[in-house]
């Protein structure tokens, strides 16, 4: 560790091209940073994202930042691209920093403890987004949405098709990674629609997606060569309509609700592929989760927390379901149909 | 085997402790322009959060000195976490209490050494590319992480594990100890021994070193055998800190990996490299990760500056490369 072997040519230019750039770096986005910090204490927050690779965290992202502006917030926030341990690093980061709250999209259930746990020894709220932890004696909230109750809506909708129709449907779910408490509330959700039915929909198969595509598209395939004649399918999630869309297709059964041998369909998410299916006629419903009001609500807690309110453990959102009836009425609050548009589709 | 180590010709050394005025300027610009930054808590936040890639820069060092590279040092960090949860986690063993205490942790360093020396066997005796093995071997140590937890627990993480554990890799101190120790062995072992020495001359150029009587072989595969340990030890504290044995911890770290060490001063090249520049590059990672989050940089942004850093380093690693020979 000899100090004379530096050679001080290249360190003091190392030093004097570093000092110059980062400087400027930092008095650019301190300037930027501490604009909106100029009132009296404003809140300050932290938003810990696990990913952004679906439209889905995108959208929620966005709203956080525009609800945060809004609201004279300045917000902090960084990615993990699906670390846990960058993840927990930028919490210290926003515990460093002295943030007044926290807003987490974790990895899993699991990794999530320990980072709201140093968050509680910082007495700094946490706020979960769509993703609860596993169980914990570490107070936070969570605001999730209610799968089953969402689900349960959206399924009503085809049954209320079938029995206008008059006759029985032979019924097919996707079912999601049943690892995962969304999957697991969206499943119970559709049983309890079909039993709600009253023996109008009878189950002819249950296809395991651990929410994988390819798995999604094998699995419904091998369902409708065992059963022909499903003419209902409820998908756990959105991202897997293309599958069902492709396997329908090469049967000559992908067709608009009013034509004939159309085949009842629904999903969960509200994506902008959802949206699209909607407007043009194939797709009879879909649960909205409200990720709007979720990430609306994330802040609302946080600030209600800053001037002492205790944050209440679980905020449900009650999402809703959008059907081919109530697609003009509810369109707006649908963040698939925001997106969508936003793209320029329909 | 010392006096052909002796006789060896010393390469130049201390070039990374040009990276020590790298680290004073962008704590001097980051503390006059970045609200926050010179806290005390955000400082041990820097500090903490640079312990595991401390031990994973330790680890390779060695290899890179040795002329090598290793790809599969992250992907390591995942498999040992596993390998320690099957044995630690109550969710997988429910007489987990009655295991010694150690038995997480030495699996866990066995099953990275064990990786390095996949690693050096086929790099140092079988003469294959490094990148290749090493890239290999890692997505091979990925994926099969992701088989064990899940024939385990059904699950793609482990929790519940003991106490102790938790406390070795969550604990600052504990955790502090740990990579100080073993990072101060490491710059001990590749300084101020003889196969630091025997490791620089392989490095610099392995006919020649060949010629002097070095064991060649031997030497390369105990480079990578020390990465996969190393790559372990950051297991350790990333798993305990974190409560959860998970294929997917240290999975972004490569980069930081590679840019840490070659911003230290080590030659991507082989022959030249101390582990005490590539913890400063490791502290200079950390503090701009840390402030370029604080300035509210987009990610992507923050991946592009170290980036673009880390390619600066290694054409200055470059250009300065022929005044060694």
């Amino acid at each position: 560790m000899s100090w004379s072997k530096v050679r001080p040519a290249r360190g003091g230019v190392w030093f004097a091209m570093v000092a110059a750039g980062l400087a400027a770096l930092g008095c650019v986005s301190g300037e930027r940073g501490e604009r909106s910090g100029s009132a009296a204490q404003p809140l300050k927050i932290g938003v810990a994202f696990e990913t952004l690779q679906t439209e889905f965290w995108v959208a929620a992202l966005d709203t956080l930042r525009q609800e945060s502006t809004k609201r004279g917030i300045t917000m902090l926030q960084a990615v993990a691209d699906g670390d846990p341990s960058k993840q927990f690093e930028q919490v210290r980061t926003f515990l460093g920093r002295g943030v007044d709250g926290i807003i987490l999209v974790p990895k899993d259930g699991k990794t999530v403890i320990p980072m709201i746990r140093a968050a509680n020894a910082a007495k700094v709220p946490v706020v979960l987004l769509n993703r609860p932890a596993d169980r914990t004696d570490a107070p936070h909230t969570t605001i999730a949405p209610d799968n089953a109750a969402i689900t349960r809506q959206t399924v009503a909708y085809l049954a209320e098709r079938v029995k206008q129709s008059g006759r029985k449907a032979k019924a097919a779910i996707l079912l999601g990674d049943l690892s995962d408490i969304n999957a697991i509330g969206r499943r119970d959700g559709f049983e309890a629609a079909v039993r709600d039915a009253g023996g109008a929909i009878d189950v002819v198969a249950r296809v395991p997606t651990e929410w994988n595509q390819e798995r999604a598209l094998a699995g419904f395939q091998s369902a409708m060569q065992a059963h022909p004649d499903i003419d209902l399918v409820f998908t756990s999630s959105d991202f897997m309509l293309p599958s069902i869309k492709s396997v329908l297709s090469a049967m000559g059964r992908w067709k608009k609700v009013d034509e004939a041998g159309h085949v009842l369909l629904a999903g969960f998410d509200g994506d902008p592929t959802a949206y699209t299916m909607m407007v043009d006629g194939y797709l009879d419903a879909t649960g909205v989760q409200d990720v709007f009001w979720e990430a609306r609500q994330a802040i609302t807690v946080l600030e209600q927390a800053k001037r002492g309110t205790s944050a209440p453990a679980r905020v449900d959102d009650p999402g809703f379901a959008i059907t081919q009836q109530n697609m003009p009425m509810f369109a707006d609050r649908m963040w698939g149909a925001v997106m969508a548009r936003q793209s320029h589709r329909p | 085997m010392t006096s052909v180590a002796s006789a060896l010709p010393w390469p130049r050394v201390g070039a990374g402790g040009s990276v020590a005025p790298l680290c004073v300027a962008a704590f001097a610009a980051f503390a006059l322009t970045v609200p926050g930054f010179a806290t005390g808590t955000n400082i041990e936040a820097v500090l903490i959060a640079a312990l595991p890639l401390l031990l994973l820069v330790s680890g390779q060092t060695f290899v890179l000195v040795s002329g090598g590279i290793d790809l599969s040092a992250t992907a390591v960090v995942g498999l040992a976490s596993v390998a320690g949860g099957l044995v630690m986690s109550h969710d997988v063993q429910p007489g987990a209490g009655g295991l010694p205490p150690a038995a997480g942790p030495v699996l866990m360093v066995l099953t990275g050494a064990l990786a390095g020396a996949v690693n050096g066997v086929c790099i140092g005796a079988l003469r294959m590319p490094a990148f290749m093995v090493t890239l290999t071997v890692g997505m091979f140590s990925g994926g099969l992480a992701v088989l064990l937890v899940r024939l385990a627990a059904d699950t793609e993480t482990l929790f519940n594990l003991p106490r102790a554990f938790v406390a070795l890799g969550g604990t600052p101190l504990a955790a502090g100890l740990i990579a100080g120790v073993s990072a101060l062995a490491a710059e001990v072992l590749l300084g101020g021994t003889a196969f630091g020495r025997m490791l620089r001359a392989v490095g610099y150029n392995a006919r020649a070193a060949r010629t002097s009587g070095v064991p060649v072989v031997a030497v390369t595969a105990a480079a990578y055998v020390l990465s996969g340990t190393f790559a372990a030890l950051a297991a350790v504290l990333l798993t305990g800190s974190l409560e959860t044995a998970s294929p997917a911890h240290g999975r972004t770290l490569l980069l930081d990996v590679i840019g840490a060490t070659v911003i230290g001063g080590t030659s991507l090249s082989g022959g030249r490299g101390q582990v005490w520049g590539a913890a400063l590059g490791v502290l200079f990672l950390g503090m701009l990760s840390n402030a370029l989050t604080l300035l509210n940089v987009s990610d992507f942004a923050v991946t592009i500056v170290k980036g673009g850093l880390i390619l600066v380093a290694a054409i200055v690693d470059r250009a300065i490369r022929p005044l060694r020979a």
